[in-house]
């Protein structure tokens, strides 16, 4: 990364945190949704693009952060960064107690067996009386948008942080191997089945603190909504937009598919979802690997670059 | 044990049902590859179609199944050459991405077409039901049983013993040596996939004399189709019947004895075990 590049996303990130002291509360609001789904959307990254593993899962992940804060501060009055921990160990737990199982699986079945544990979490959940069963639970209210805003920006550098650690670290090289050749990865001396459990935890960690920020905001949740299959749809598709397996790209696919289904959903409501799906089958026919690639090849093949991604898949 | 047996009989009739929405599923991952992750839409399309052919001309939904397979089968046909064919060699994260995006569209637009409210398709036999003793058959559901059965064993029959059945199995086995044998792959990836919308548009007729139509209920049942595949495997319809049967069987027995809320956990926690122990299916080949 040059020191241009470095200099302009410190600028950006500064640009962010100041636009809450000048922005309207619905600028603030939508930003906080976000920069959430960009921290979901990164977090799916680690696991996803990284390692190559389709995670349908990652909104149990979700859930759990969710339910961790909202179950430490209604049932045991306990402050919301204990929430928060309390949501982060739940979702450890699961990455690891889940993820060693489900992780021996490869491709489609993966991408299945996480399908439904989601389900299966939101079932077991709705007939938990702490969780407050089918009816959920109602977080006390705390009406600061700006503090949210922060908490959700700096976790979103967080985690991006981590995720360009990744890009030069032994461990993130681990990974990557592990995409591109398991069994290669494995004769390498690379301990798989840890390396992909750390990976899915990690991914975990973020969602799960996405998901409390969340939860303490909208100050309500019920297993409907918490471990929500849309939201992992979303997650995924964010990443895949704007380029999985890249530091910038999911941060770029979250916040501009935000931008356009915002504008959408305030212009056109009828057809906002009928353009998101048309949106989502261009994007896989004329841009298979995102906005990022877009990005670094458009200069040197202009519009070809299109013409070429149709054709390259095509039978 | 009356009530463990009427359970059962509906399970088994429920399962049957099953087994046809994800005949077409299973035949278009075993073949292409592809998880069609729009597969629920196209069933929820039958289902409609079904709904306006009895509503506005009268015509029984058994009867018009025919006519909505045809009509989705050239859905299908359009969709795999128009579309699909172009990514169908893609990773396969991106075909599972554009079906998904398929099945937003579809969805939207019977919302816009169809409104949101609640169908049925309401024969007038549809109260009837025989009497076994002391257990009750549901006449409708009965009826739609027996049509899965015949279209699961005709499918069956019609990969065995047919030139395109014989060409399909052939692709999937092996789509270069296919090509030599002169099967031309982007006609055939359009037929298997139209036959697998077929069979959805006749799932759809069925589902919609025996449930409730709106325009959401896709994304579930394309979640019990994987289910149903996964359990029964791909590479044959009558393990795809195995499949929709257990899986009938079971979601009706949680229901009974643990709790209603518990059937879609019994389902997919089945398939969680199904695929820990057994990646290809309990009846697949072993990986």
């Amino acid at each position: 990364m040059t020191a241009f590049r470095v200099v302009l996303v410190v600028v950006l990130a500064v640009v962010l945190a100041v636009l809450p002291l000048f922005g309207s509360d619905v600028l603030i609001q939508f930003g906080i949704n976000a920069l959430l789904l960009a921290v979901l959307a990164q977090g799916w990254n680690i696991i996803g693009g990284y390692t190559g593993y389709p995670s349908f899962g990652n909104s149990v992940f979700y859930g759990l952060g969710s339910y961790g804060v909202a179950i430490a501060m209604v049932q045991w009055n306990l402050p919301f960064a204990v929430g928060m921990i309390f949501g982060v160990v739940l979702a450890v737990g699961f990455a690891f107690l889940l993820g060693i199982p489900v992780l021996r699986l490869k491709g489609h079945y993966f991408a299945i067996a996480t399908l439904a544990l989601a389900q299966v979490m939101s079932a077991i959940v709705s007939n938990i009386s702490l969780a407050g069963q089918n009816i959920g639970l109602v977080l006390p209210p705390l009406n600061n948008d700006r503090l949210f805003y922060e908490l959700s920006l700096g976790l979103l550098v967080l985690s991006t942080l981590t995720v360009f650690w990744l890009t030069r670290s032994r461990f993130g090289f681990g990974l990557i191997a592990i995409r591109e050749n398991e069994e290669g990865a494995a004769v390498m001396g690379v301990n798989t089945t840890l390396y992909k459990v750390l990976a899915f935890a990690l991914s975990g960690i973020f969602t799960a603190l996405a998901g409390g920020i969340h939860a303490y905001w909208i100050t309500f949740l019920d297993p409907e909504s918490a471990f929500d299959i849309s939201l992992n749809v979303k997650m995924i598709i964010m990443a895949v937009f704007g380029g999985p397996g890249t530091v910038f790209g999911p941060i770029l696919g979250a916040l501009v598919l935000s931008a356009v289904s915002e504008v959408l959903s305030s212009e056109a409501t009828n057809v906002a979802g009928l353009f998101f799906g048309i949106v989502v089958v261009a994007a896989v026919v004329l841009m298979p690997r995102g906005v990022a690639d877009v990005i670094r090849q458009f200069r040197v093949s202009g519009w070809r670059y299109f013409i070429e991604n149709l054709k390259a898949h095509r039978i | 044990m009356d009530l463990l047996a009427q359970v059962l009989i509906n399970g088994v009739l429920l399962g049957g049902l099953y087994a046809v929405m994800a005949l077409g599923l299973a035949l278009v991952w075993g073949v292409l590859n592809i998880v069609n992750l729009a597969h629920g839409a196209f069933i929820m399309l039958g289902a409609y179609l079904a709904w306006h052919l009895y509503t506005y001309f009268g015509i029984d939904p058994f009867l018009g199944l025919p006519l909505t397979a045809i009509v989705m089968f050239c859905l299908g046909y359009a969709v795999q050459r128009g579309l699909l064919n172009l990514i169908v060699r893609a990773p396969m994260f991106n075909t599972l991405l554009i079906t998904f995006g398929l099945e937003v569209v579809l969805t939207y637009l019977a919302q816009l077409a169809f409104s949101a409210d609640f169908r049925t398709i309401n024969p007038p036999y549809a109260g009837n039901s025989i009497a076994l003793g002391p257990l009750v058959v549901p006449l409708a559901r009965l009826m739609a049983f027996g049509v899965a059965v015949v279209l699961t064993v005709g499918m069956w029959l019609f990969l065995l013993h047919t030139k395109l059945g014989r060409a399909i199995r052939a692709t999937a086995q092996n789509l270069v040596a296919a090509r030599l044998y002169g099967v031309e792959p982007r006609h055939l990836y359009a037929m298997t996939f139209g036959i697998g919308i077929g069979l959805a548009g006749a799932a759809g007729c069925l589902y919609g004399t025996v449930s409730q139509i709106n325009p959401y209920i896709g994304a579930t049942l394309t979640a019990k189709c994987f289910a149903i595949s996964i359990i029964g495997g791909l590479d044959n319809p009558l393990g795809v019947l195995v499949g929709g049967l257990v899986l009938g069987i079971i979601e009706s027995l949680t229901v009974l004895y643990i709790g209603a809320t518990f059937g879609d956990v019994a389902s997919f926690g089945v398939l969680v075990l199904v695929l820990i122990v057994r990646p290809s299916g309990l009846l697949g080949k072993t990986a």
